[in-house]
């Protein structure tokens, strides 16, 4: 892959050598080229759609701690070498040199979490302009309410070259897919929305007649009770969330604190609680890189670290932060495969993947929520956000039903939960065994944008701060 | 910034696409550069140097439209480039709607790209050892901070940067616009007895010497103090003063509603608004892009349309809708601008008030802060927020609030208006003072 950027492994050296020379004791290159792709269906038309390219090399400098970074958007030897001297005064900061990084472990043979038997590149774009239009066939055929549908494909590849001043060569070839669907309904005079999607690391294999067939299914599931849907009375309550998406819990209230950059500079609310008990016995939360074909799948981090599955609470006990490079060696561990970043403009830094809760054993959804005398149940959401030092967590929950001496009652709709994370994951009272990942198009803001999925068993909380009239 | 040489690659960009058969091409060439000092605990934590360069092609081919970018400008690679895009804008389905913008509504006052001043000469004098002494030197590490409630983090960020932006269109229409901004932000993280609070403060200019850092880090750290003990109240109804830090996230969605998209797509609670008294007699929200040495000021939008100075809200009437020209010929309405380049929402009962002012006209309720979450639902107008800030009673602050949640419906939060203050902070893109409303759900 070298001959895609113009580059040969003498020259890789010399510009590692370059960004060494002011001191640093590390220096790592990362090159990309990506080419994204989209298709816009709206009106129930294809009638616009694009690509976009984009192509550099970032060049990171570490003495002790500290980064110095840099980046060129052409990838000739001059521009190289100057981004890396660019990168290299970080050496002149003061800073300690840091302990000699290790050799990164290798790749097990086969582990190829990006399954793709048809190119991206080769595929035939004109016959997903007709797939998107049988899509908007499909959706309007399921509901006459249906008034406006937006589907928007698009799909990128990115070679990824990677070296390092340990001299390891890694190189990655990283597929993504992703299917948006918003609909807009009209019943009488009241309009209401709905927005599904599915996203995967794969080739265009994955737009199948199975995933089309979910996605206008989703669409217009649960119009009735949408349409009936009202704010609940706010307050602290019980609630239950449901399998899959609810994930986003663990990914906002939980996973940003565990990443370890926050806990090394001290900001983290789970700082300094590393082997405590953070939640009843049984529970395991992971993140994990492995997940074939996920939105959160690595087969490398942008750090040429082999993805990996990470515990990081396991049975109740806190067991691992998120780490990158800097902050392994920091703590004195292993690297766990986090170092990510949007693109070549950015330094990596920890952050999650695909980060879920394994199954528990104390039954299922309906057994939960039969528990419940008075709660609320939750299995639609958009955004979420946490403060790390304070711990507070909060996230936006499109439908769900109110919880009345163990049944579902009223539909409920647009309202936001906060809660904080210690203390959430404290009252978590009973797990499912009925773990799902959710394959939509999540993405991680944390100062650059990542794509991650999330997951998690239907879970009961005993205590959450619910918004309401 | 821009080169002549990167021009001169545009234009024939430009002259290539027409001759490949592309009927009508906008091309936009924008180049930045942006170097940043952030420090971790009164030390350089991190230096980082950025240069970016991006030419995005509009082609409009047989009918059809596509929308394309790259960031390898090179002439070979652009005719490649364009002979690759100019095939999948053929794949497309046709749409009668699409064209450019006619070159009477285009900006031709915008030739040297500093016609509004924001471009500083000094930005070319600022060494790396400036940006490390000016990022250093804003530090309050083991300044601030006490026994009880030490500062267990502070991350700084000072950076500089210069974005030069340049449109050509097949019309005829080139517009530049070329602005400098100076930054520098700070969080604090504050322990007292085992528990973290944090608090944040920024400043930016186009002018350096305009960037006052000396008490960013003390502002930051106050904010910090300020919540330790927090709680959230009783759920209820309570007036609603929101301060200018935070208050655009009250105004956006209605902006956002008045987007032709939204409108054409029936997502947006501002429907058939257009003349109509929808809001209170106090909301009044002009546009003022054209506003000389102020940042976001801009004289052209993304088309290349002329911002005009302007009500978007007048008295409670919406009076324009963002309409731009393939919505136009969409809705059939008269074209307008893409978006709001740089809202400003009036002062209101009075001109002068300020945060205390609006606190003590209110006497008793919640000031907010700052939002944690929360989303707004475009089709109906539904909203729901976390919240965090200050009971106020009295006029005077009473005690720190987190953990609530705010509830309610744009239209009706709107109704309740109390005041608008008078204290926007010039450096913000959106210039909304303190507001306040009465009678909102807040859930704690």
């Amino acid at each position: 892959m070298t001959d895609r950027f113009g580059l040969d492994s003498n020259q890789l050296q010399s510009i590692v050598a370059e960004g060494m020379r002011g001191g640093g004791d590390w220096c790592d290159l990362y090159f990309e080229d990506t080419s994204y792709c989209d298709l816009l269906l709206r009106d129930s038309e294809v009638s616009s759609g694009g690509f976009h390219v984009d192509y550099g090399c970032g060049i990171r400098v570490l003495k002790g701690d500290r980064t110095g970074y840099a980046y060129s958007e052409t990838c000739d030897l001059p521009s190289l070498l100057g981004a890396a001297r660019s990168a290299a005064c970080i050496a002149q900061s003061g800073a300690q040199a840091g302990k000699a990084f290790a050799a990164t472990p290798l790749r097990r043979p086969g582990n190829d979490f990006y399954p793709m038997k048809e190119d991206w590149r080769r595929a035939d774009a004109a016959s997903f302009v007709e797939m998107l239009r049988r899509l908007d066939a499909d959706i309007r055929s399921r509901d006459s309410r249906v008034l406006k549908v937006v589907a928007m494909l698009s799909y990128s590849t990115s070679q990824i070259l990677m070296y390092n001043s340990l001299g390891e060569l890694t190189e990655d070839f990283r597929p993504l897919g992703s299917v948006s669907v918003t609909v807009v309904f009209k019943q009488g005079e009241q309009i209401e929305k709905n927005s599904v999607s599915r996203s995967l690391r794969m080739g265009s294999e994955m737009l199948s007649a199975e995933v089309f067939g979910d996605l206008a299914s989703r669409a217009v599931a649960g119009l009735d009770e949408r349409f009936a849907a009202r704010r609940p009375k706010g307050g602290k309550m019980k609630v239950v969330m449901g399998a899959g998406a609810s994930g986003i819990l663990l990914h906002e209230a939980m996973g940003h604190a565990f990443e370890a950059d926050f806990n090394r500079k001290g900001q983290s609310i789970f700082s300094d609680r590393m082997g405590s008990r953070i939640c009843r016995k049984g529970i395991n939360i992971i993140d994990d890189g492995t997940l074939c074909a996920s939105r959160g799948a690595v087969n490398y981090d942008d750090e040429g670290v082999p993805g990996q599955k990470t515990y990081m609470v396991e049975d109740g006990v806190l067991s691992s932060y998120l780490h990158d490079r800097i902050s392994a060696r920091w703590f004195g561990v292993a690297p766990t495969g986090n170092g990510r970043r949007e693109s070549f403009r950015y330094n990596p830094i920890p952050r999650m993947r695909a980060t879920y809760m394994e199954s528990g054993s104390d039954g299922t959804l309906q057994d939960l929520i039969g528990s419940v005398d008075k709660g609320i149940y939750v299995d639609q959401f958009s955004n979420g956000q946490v403060k790390i030092g304070e711990g507070d967590f909060t996230f936006y929950v499109k439908s769900g039903f109110l919880i009345e001496k163990g049944r579902l009652t009223m539909p409920v709709k647009d309202i936001n939960i906060i809660g904080n994370g210690p203390q959430a994951l404290a009252d978590i009272e009973a797990v499912a065994s009925d773990l799902r990942i959710d394959e939509g198009t999540w993405t991680c803001g944390k100062e650059q944008s990542v794509p991650v999925s999330c997951g998690i068993p239907s879970v009961l909380i005993k205590n959450l701060t619910v918004g309401g009239e | 910034m821009i080169t002549n040489e990167e021009l001169s690659l545009t234009r024939d960009a430009l002259k290539y696409a027409l001759a490949k058969g592309a009927s009508q091409v906008r091309l936009t060439l924008a180049k930045s550069k942006e170097d940043l000092v952030a420090t971790l605990n009164g030390e350089v934590d991190r230096v980082t140097s950025c240069l970016d360069r991006s030419l995005s092609i509009a082609l409009f081919v047989d009918g059809r439209f596509g929308s394309f970018s790259t960031n390898k400008i090179t002439e070979d690679g652009l005719k490649d480039f364009i002979d690759k895009a100019i095939g999948m804008t053929r794949m497309l389905a046709p749409d009668q709607f699409r064209k450019l913008p006619a070159l009477e509504r285009c900006c031709s006052e915008a030739v040297t790209g500093n016609e509004l001043g924001l471009v500083d000469p000094e930005y070319t004098n600022v060494s790396p050892e400036d940006r490390k002494r000016t990022a250093l030197g804003a530090s309050v590490y083991g300044k601030e901070g006490s026994e009880d409630c030490r500062i267990v983090s502070e991350e700084g960020e000072y950076s500089d940067s210069i974005y030069d932006t340049i449109i050509l269109d097949s019309n005829g229409l080139e517009c530049r616009h070329t602005e400098n901004s100076f930054d520098y932000g700070v969080e604090v993280t504050v322990e007292h007895e085992g528990e973290k609070y944090s608090g944040y403060w920024w400043e930016s200019s186009s002018r350096a010497g305009q960037l006052d850092l000396s008490s960013c880090g003390r502002k930051a750290f106050e904010k910090a103090v300020a919540q330790i003990d927090s709680d959230a109240m009783d759920s209820g109804k309570y007036n609603m003063v929101i301060d200018s830090e935070v208050a655009s996230k009250v105004v956006s969605p209605l902006l956002a509603a008045l987007s032709a998209y939204s409108i054409q797509q029936n997502n947006s609670f501002l429907i058939d608004s257009l003349g109509k008294r929808i809001f209170p007699e106090g909301l009044t929200i002009m546009d003022r892009p054209h506003i000389k040495g102020q940042t976001c000021s801009k004289l052209f939008d993304s088309e290349g349309v002329r911002t005009q100075e302007g009500p978007i809200i007048e008295k409670g009437v919406v009076k324009t809708y963002f309409v731009n020209t393939y919505m136009s010929g969409k809705l059939g309405m008269e074209p307008t601008v893409e978006e709001a380049t740089r809202p400003c929402v009036l002062p209101w009962p009075v001109a002068g008030l300020d945060r205390d002012a609006i606190l003590g006209k209110c006497s008793e309720g919640i000031l907010v802060t700052d939002f944690n979450g929360g989303n707004c639902n475009s089709a109906t107008g539904d909203f729901s927020y976390g919240v965090e800030g200050f009971y106020f009673k009295d006029g005077k602050i009473r005690q720190p609030v987190s953990g609530m949640v705010v509830t309610g419906n744009f239209l009706r939060l709107w109704s309740g208006l109390i005041a608008a203050g008078d204290d926007a902070r010039p450096c913000m893109s959106k210039l909304i003072p303190t507001l306040a409303f009465a009678d909102v759900d807040f859930s704690g």
